[in-house]
C-alpha cells in the first residue's frame, strides 16, 4: 500500500492486528474503545496510531477475522462495533504462538550476545 | 480482491465517515471528562485521530482493483485522445471498418458453407455413401462399369473421381442392420428437375426430388403438417402422393395446414399432397432445395410420359448409376467400421457387373463420407472461390492494419513529449504501453463494430452475387455467434497487431533528451544499420500487398473479358429465350409438334419480333449426345446434337458455309434433314462436300434400330455448344419434328427489334392464349443467360477489382501520409536549401525519390510472390496463362501511377516551401 504518511515506529508491523484481535476476545467493542484498551493495557507504552487503526479494522473484517455491526455505545452514541469471529479466534492463537516464539528467539539471541 | 468489494467501496467509505465521526465524539466525551475546555476538546480529538481524509484514502486504496481501474481509466483517456483527433480517428475507423467488415462478410459465407449442419436430428450420425475410381476415358473406348449416369461426378486431387450415385440393384447391399439404423436414397433425375404443377387451375413450375420410403424417417424430419412419405408410398402401383416444401405450400395454398390433403396435378398426373416439410428443411443438398418431394418409384409414372423417360428396366440395370444414398449410423458404430463392412460387399457385387477386363482394372471403390453438412455440391462450387476471396480480404486487413499502425507511428512522434512526461513522472513502461494498446484496441473494436454493419450489407450483396439467379435462395449466410465472435477476435488481434509496434517504439525513449528536444533536434532521425524506418517498412508491405491484389484482379478481369468476347458464332444481342414443356401440361405425342409449331408462329407474329424458332436446349448450358453415324459406319454414341425448329440458324444468326438451313419445308413425313457444323464436316468429310450426304440416327448403341436416315442439307459455322469454356465440338442439328426422338421440353428463341425484355409480357400473353395450362419455366435474354453461366467469373472479377481498388486507396493514403510526414520533418532543411538557391525541380525529385525507392522495394518483393502464387488460381482463368505479362504489367503501371500521385502532393508542397516561413518555424 503506497503513500503511508505516518510511520512513527511505535508499533511493530503486523502486531496491531494481533492486539486488536486480543482486545476483542473479551467481547465486541468499537474503534475508540479498542484504541483505548490497547493503550491502557500496555500502561500507555504502546500508542495506537489512530490513523492506522481504522484501515486495520477494515482489513481484518475483509479477511473475515472480525465482523461488525452498528450499535449504541456506553456514552449513548451510535458506534460501529467489532466482534471476533471463529476464524479470528484461530488467527489470534496462531499469531500469539508465532509472536511468543519470535520473542523467545530474540531473547535467546540477546541473552547470548549480552554474556 | 473481489469485485464485490470493489463495487461496494463507495458505500463502505460513507460508513467509514460515520465511524470516524463517532470516534471523534467518543474522544471528545473523554476529553470533557478529563476537564478540557470545549474548543480544545475538538481540536485535540482531531489531532489525535489524524487527517480523516488520509484514513479514508487508505481504506479506499485497500479496496482497489488495480487492473480494472487502470483499464477504465485507460479507456476513458483513450476515448478522449481519439475524440481530440477526429481526422485521424475517422480515417483509422473507416479503414478498420472496411477491413474487418469485408473479412466478416466473407467469413460468414465460409462459416455457413463449412460448418452448417443439416437441420435434422443428430446430423453427426449421417453418412453419405460414395465411391471413387481412377479417371476413365469417355465415349467408345469407355473402360468403366458405369454405362449411363444421372447425377454428378467430381474430380478429386487424391482419389481421382468421386461420386455419390449408385445403380438401384446396389441399394439392398447397403441395408445392414448391424451398422445402420436407416438407409435411404434420393435423386434428381431429369423427370423431376422441372415439374409442371397445376393447383386449382393455376399452372406453375417447380423443382422436385425423388426420395425413398425411409427418407423422412431416416432423417428424423417431422412434417409441419400431414405425414411424411412412407415405405408403402414407394412401391409400383401405390397411390401417387407428394410432400411439399413449406415455402411452396405457403406460396400456393397460403399455409401448410391448408395444403395437406389437397389434390394437385403434377405433369398433368393427379397427386395427393399428404404432408408439408418443416420450414427449415431444404432437403439433403442445400444447393437443390426442392419444392416437391415424390416417392422414388413415381419416376416410373413421370418417366412413362417422356421420351427416354425412366422405365422399370432402369431399376434392374446394374450399369446405370442414378440414385444417391445416405444412411444413419447406429450409436456406437464408427464410420470406419461401417465402411469396412460395406466396401468388400460392394466390391464383390460391382465386380460382377463388369463386362470386360479393362473395367475390372478400375472398379469403383465404396467409401463413406460425413453427411452432417448435407451433400457437398455447394462446397464443391463455392469453397475454392471463397477461399480466394478470403485470402484477398485477409490481405486487405493486413494493409489496413499497416496503415493504421503507420498513422499511430506518426502520431506517436508528436506525442513523444507527452509519453516522456508520463514516463518521467514514474509511470512504468508497461503501463504506458498498456495505455497505448488500449487506445489501438479501442479503435479496432469501434472499427469492428462499424465493420459488422458493413458486413450486414456485404452479406446481402455477396448473396446476390453468388446466387444463380434472383430466385435462388439455396446459399445464404447470416451473422451468427461464431461469425460475431470471429469479428471480435479479429478486432482484438488487429488492435494489438497495429498497436504493438508503435507502442514499443514510442516508449523506448531517452527521457532527458526527449523532454529537452526541440523540433530541430527531433528532425534528426536516429541512425541505425537498418536503412528503413518502421513506417517505411509498413508502406513497402502495403505496396507489395496492393500489387498482389491488382494482379489477381487483372487476371480475373481478363478472364471475364476473354469469356465475354468468346466468338459465340451467333449474335447474342436482342435474343429472348423461353422454356416450356407442353408434354407436362397434357399434350400427347401426336399433338406436341403441331402445338409447338403453332406457338412458334404465334410468337413470330408478335409485332417487333423479327423471327422465332425453337431448340431442344440452350447452346450455352447443356449438351446432349445420341448415336449417329455415317452410312456403313459404327454409331458413335457421343455425337453432340441439337434438335431445332425452322429458321433456327437465321434467328440465331449462325451463318451458313454451304447449303441451306432447316426451314418450314422440313415437316413431319418429309425427308429427314440435318445441318452439320464446320467442325463435324472437317472431321467426317475431309475434302468432300457434305451437302447431300446422309447421316444415320440410331435408337441404340448398335446399328440395329434406325431412327432416321437424314440428308445433310447445309453446313454452318461453328457456334458455341455446351458452355463458353468448351473447345469447339462437332455438332449435328436436326429437325425437332421429324420422328424419333419425340420432342419434349423446348426452348423458344425470339429475335427482337430492340430490348428483348420489353417483349416479356406479350410473350407470356401469347403462351397463355395458346394453352392456359402451360407454364413458362424460364424466360430471359440471351445476355442474361450468358451472364448467369459466368456468375462465378463475374463475381470474382467484380469483387477482386473492388478489393484491389480498396487496397490501392488504403496503400496510397499510407504512402501519402508517410511522405507528407517526411516533408514536414524536413521543412527546416528544405527551407534552408531553398534559401540557398535550390530550384524546385531537384526538391520535387528529392521527395519523389523516396516514393520511387519505396515502390521499387515493394515491387521487388511482390513480383516474385505474384509469379509464384498466381498458379494457385490457374483453374479460374480462361484464355491465358497464370503469369499473364499483360495483367502483371498493367498492375505494376497502376501501382506506380498511384504511388507517384500519392507522392506528388507532398512533393509539390515541399517545392513551394517559403524559406522565411520555414526558418521561422524553428
Amino acid at each position: 500500500m503506497a503513500g503511508n504518511p505516518q510511520a512513527s515506529g511505535a508499533m511493530v508491523q503486523g502486531t496491531l492486528d494481533m492486539l486488536i484481535l486480543r482486545t476483542l476476545i473479551t467481547g465486541p467493542a468499537h474503534g475508540h474503545t479498542i484504541a483505548h484498551v490497547i493503550e491502557h493495557a500496555s500502561e500507555n507504552v504502546l500508542e495506537v496510531e489512530q490513523g492506522s487503526l481504522y484501515p486495520a479494522l477494515h482489513r481484518l473484517e475483509h479477511r473475515g477475522w472480525v465482523s461488525s455491526y452498528w450499535g449504541v455505545s456506553e456514552n449513548n452514541r451510535k458506534a460501529k462495533f467489532y466482534k471476533l469471529t471463529a476464524a479470528g479466534r484461530k488467527q489470534l492463537s496462531a499469531e500469539t504462538n508465532r509472536w511468543r516464539s519470535v520473542v523467545a528467539a530474540i531473547g535467546r539471541v540477546l541473552g547470548e550476545t549480552a554474556e | 480482491m473481489t469485485l464485490r468489494r470493489f463495487f461496494r467501496r463507495s458505500r463502505e467509505d460513507a460508513e467509514l465517515v460515520q465511524e470516524l465521526e463517532s470516534h471523534i465524539q467518543h474522544e471528545i466525551d473523554d476529553n470533557i471528562a478529563r476537564g478540557m475546555s470545549a474548543e480544545e476538546t475538538h481540536r485535540q480529538a482531531l489531532l489525535k485521530l489524524g487527517n480523516p481524509l488520509v484514513i479514508r484514502d487508505r481504506v479506499w486504496e485497500s479496496n482497489r482493483l488495480g487492473w480494472l481501474e487502470n483499464l477504465w481509466r485507460d479507456l476513458h483517456y483513450a476515448a478522449r485522445i481519439l475524440a481530440r483527433n477526429p481526422g485521424f480517428t475517422l480515417v483509422a475507423l473507416l479503414v478498420m471498418a472496411l477491413g474487418i467488415g469485408a473479412n466478416t462478410a466473407i467469413y460468414s459465407f465460409l462459416d455457413s458453407l463449412l460448418l452448417r449442419s443439416l437441420p435434422v436430428a443428430d446430423p453427426k450420425s449421417l453418412v453419405v455413401v460414395s465411391w471413387h475410381a481412377k479417371p476413365w476415358s469417355r465415349g467408345d473406348d469407355r473402360n468403366f462399369v458405369m454405362e449411363s449416369m444421372s447425377g454428378t461426378t467430381y474430380a478429386d486431387a487424391k482419389l481421382g473421381v468421386i461420386s455419390g450415385i449408385f445403380p438401384y440393384p446396389a441399394f439392398p447391399l447397403m441395408h445392414d442392420d448391424a451398422v445402420f439404423s436407416h438407409v435411404f436414397s434420393y435423386c434428381h433425375t431429369r423427370e423431376v428437375r422441372t415439374l409442371s404443377i397445376s393447383i386449382k387451375g393455376q399452372a406453375d413450375t417447380a423443382t422436385g426430388e425423388l426420395v425413398s420410403g425411409d427418407y423422412f424417417n431416416g432423417l428424423e424430419v417431422v412434417p409441419a403438417a400431414g405425414r411424411p412419405i412412407l415405405e408403402d408410398d414407394d412401391r409400383i402401383g401405390a397411390p401417387a402422393v407428394a410432400v411439399l416444401s413449406y415455402a411452396f405450400s405457403e406460396a400456393h395454398f397460403g399455409g401448410a395446414a391448408n395444403a395437406a390433403g389437397q389434390s394437385i396435378l403434377i405433369n398433368n398426373l393427379p397427386f395427393t399432397v399428404v404432408g408439408i416439410a418443416p420450414p427449415e428443411f431444404f432437403g439433403v443438398d442445400p444447393s437443390m432445395a426442392p419444392d416437391v418431394y415424390l416417392p422414388m418409384h413415381s419416376n416410373l409414372l413421370l418417366g412413362a410420359q417422356i421420351p427416354f423417360g425412366f422405365s422399370a428396366a432402369d431399376y434392374l440395370d446394374q450399369n446405370s448409376y442414378w440414385m444417391e444414398v445416405m444412411a444413419r449410423l447406429r450409436s456406437g458404430v464408427s464410420m470406419a467400421q461401417a465402411e469396412a463392412k460395406l466396401a468388400p460387399r460392394f466390391h464383390q457385387w460391382v465386380a460382377g457387373t463388369a463386362k470386360k477386363d479393362k473395367e475390372r482394372e478400375n472398379l469403383p471403390v465404396l467409401f463413406l463420407r460425413e453427411g452432417a453438412g448435407g451433400l457437398d455440391t455447394l462446397r464443391q462450387r463455392f469453397s475454392k472461390p471463397l477461399f480466394v476471396l478470403m485470402t484477398l480480404v485477409v490481405l486487405i486487413l493486413g494493409i489496413a492494419c499497416a496503415n493504421v499502425a503507420n498513422l499511430l507511428l506518426s502520431r506517436a512522434a508528436s506525442r513523444k513529449r507527452e509519453i516522456a512526461l508520463r514516463l518521467s513522472e514514474g509511470a512504468s513502461r508497461m503501463r504506458v504501453i498498456g495505455q497505448l494498446l488500449t487506445e489501438s484496441v479501442l479503435l479496432a473494436f469501434a472499427g469492428g463494430a462499424l465493420g459488422v454493419l458493413i458486413a450486414v450489407w456485404g452479406i446481402r450483396f455477396l448473396a446476390v452475387l453468388m446466387s444463380l439467379g434472383p430466385n435462388d435462395t439455396s446459399f445464404h449466410a447470416e451473422l451468427n455467434w461464431h461469425v460475431l465472435a470471429a469479428a471480435a477476435g479479429l478486432s482484438l488481434l488487429t488492435g494489438l497487431l497495429f498497436g504493438l509496434a508503435p507502442a514499443l517504439q514510442s516508449t523506448d525513449l531517452n527521457l532527458a533528451e526527449t523532454l529537452k528536444e526541440t523540433r530541430t533536434v527531433q528532425a534528426r532521425a536516429r541512425r541505425s544499420a537498418w536503412p528503413f524506418s518502421a513506417t517505411q517498412v509498413l508502406v513497402v508491405g502495403q505496396i507489395a500487398i496492393s500489387l498482389l491484389m491488382l494482379v489477381a484482379a487483372g487476371l480475373f478481369v481478363r478472364t471475364l473479358a476473354n469469356l465475354q468476347s468468346v466468338n459465340l458464332g451467333f449474335n447474342r444481342e436482342n435474343l429472348l429465350l423461353l422454356q416450356v414443356n407442353a408434354r407436362q401440361s397434357g399434350h400427347q405425342d401426336a399433338d406436341i409438334s403441331p402445338f409447338y409449331e403453332n406457338l412458334r408462329e404465334r410468337l413470330a407474329a408478335i409485332p417487333g419480333v423479327r423471327s422465332a424458332s425453337l431448340t431442344g436446349g440452350s447452346l450455352i448450358q447443356g449438351e446432349s449426345s445420341m448415336p449417329i453415324s455415317l452410312p456403313g459406319q459404327k454409331p458413335r454414341d457421343d455425337t453432340r446434337f441439337a434438335v431445332v425448329g425452322p429458321g433456327f440458324m437465321s434467328t440465331m444468326q449462325i451463318s451458313l458455309v454451304a447449303g441451306r438451313e432447316i426451314d418450314s419445308r422440313d415437316r413431319p413425313g418429309s425427308q429427314p434433314v440435318a445441318v452439320i457444323n464446320e467442325e463435324f464436316a472437317r472431321l467426317n468429310f475431309p475434302g468432300r462436300n457434305p451437302v447431300g450426304q446422309h447421316l444415320m440416327l440410331w435408337k441404340g448403341d448398335d446399328d440395329k434400330d434406325l431412327a432416321r436416315d437424314m440428308e445433310i442439307v447445309g453446313v454452318s459455322r461453328n457456334a458455341t455448344y455446351g458452355g463458353l469454356r468448351r473447345e469447339t465440338l462437332p455438332v449435328v442439328y436436326f429437325a425437332y419434328n421429324q420422328g424419333y426422338p419425340q420432342p419434349n421440353e423446348m426452348m423458344f428463341v425470339l429475335r427482337t427489334v430492340g430490348d428483348p425484355t420489353a417483349f416479356v409480357n406479350s410473350v407470356r400473353e401469347v403462351v397463355h392464349q395458346a394453352d392456359p395450362r402451360l407454364p413458362i419455366s424460364d424466360i430471359q435474354t440471351q445476355n442474361a443467360e450468358i451472364a448467369e453461366s459466368l456468375h462465378q467469373e463475374i463475381m470474382l472479377a467484380e469483387l477482386c477489382t473492388a478489393f484491389a481498388i480498396l487496397a490501392l486507396i488504403i496503400a496510397s493514403v499510407g504512402l501519402y501520409g508517410t511522405i507528407s510526414y517526411t516533408v514536414a520533418r524536413r521543412t527546416g532543411e528544405l527551407g534552408i536549401r531553398m534559401a540557398l538557391g535550390a530550384r524546385r525541380g531537384p526538391v520535387v525529385w528529392m521527395v519523389l525519390r523516396e516514393v520511387c525507392v519505396l515502390a521499387a522495394v515493394g515491387l521487388a518483393i511482390s513480383i516474385p510472390i505474384a509469379l509464384g502464387t498466381s498458379r494457385l488460381i490457374g483453374s479460374f482463368l480462361f484464355g491465358m496463362k497464370p503469369n499473364d505479362p499483360l495483367a502483371l504489367g498493367v498492375a505494376v503501371m497502376i501501382l506506380l501511377a498511384a504511388a507517384l500521385l500519392a507522392g506528388c502532393v507532398p512533393a509539390r508542397k515541399a517545392a513551394y516551401i517559403d524559406p522565411m516561413t520555414a526558418l521561422r518555424h524553428e
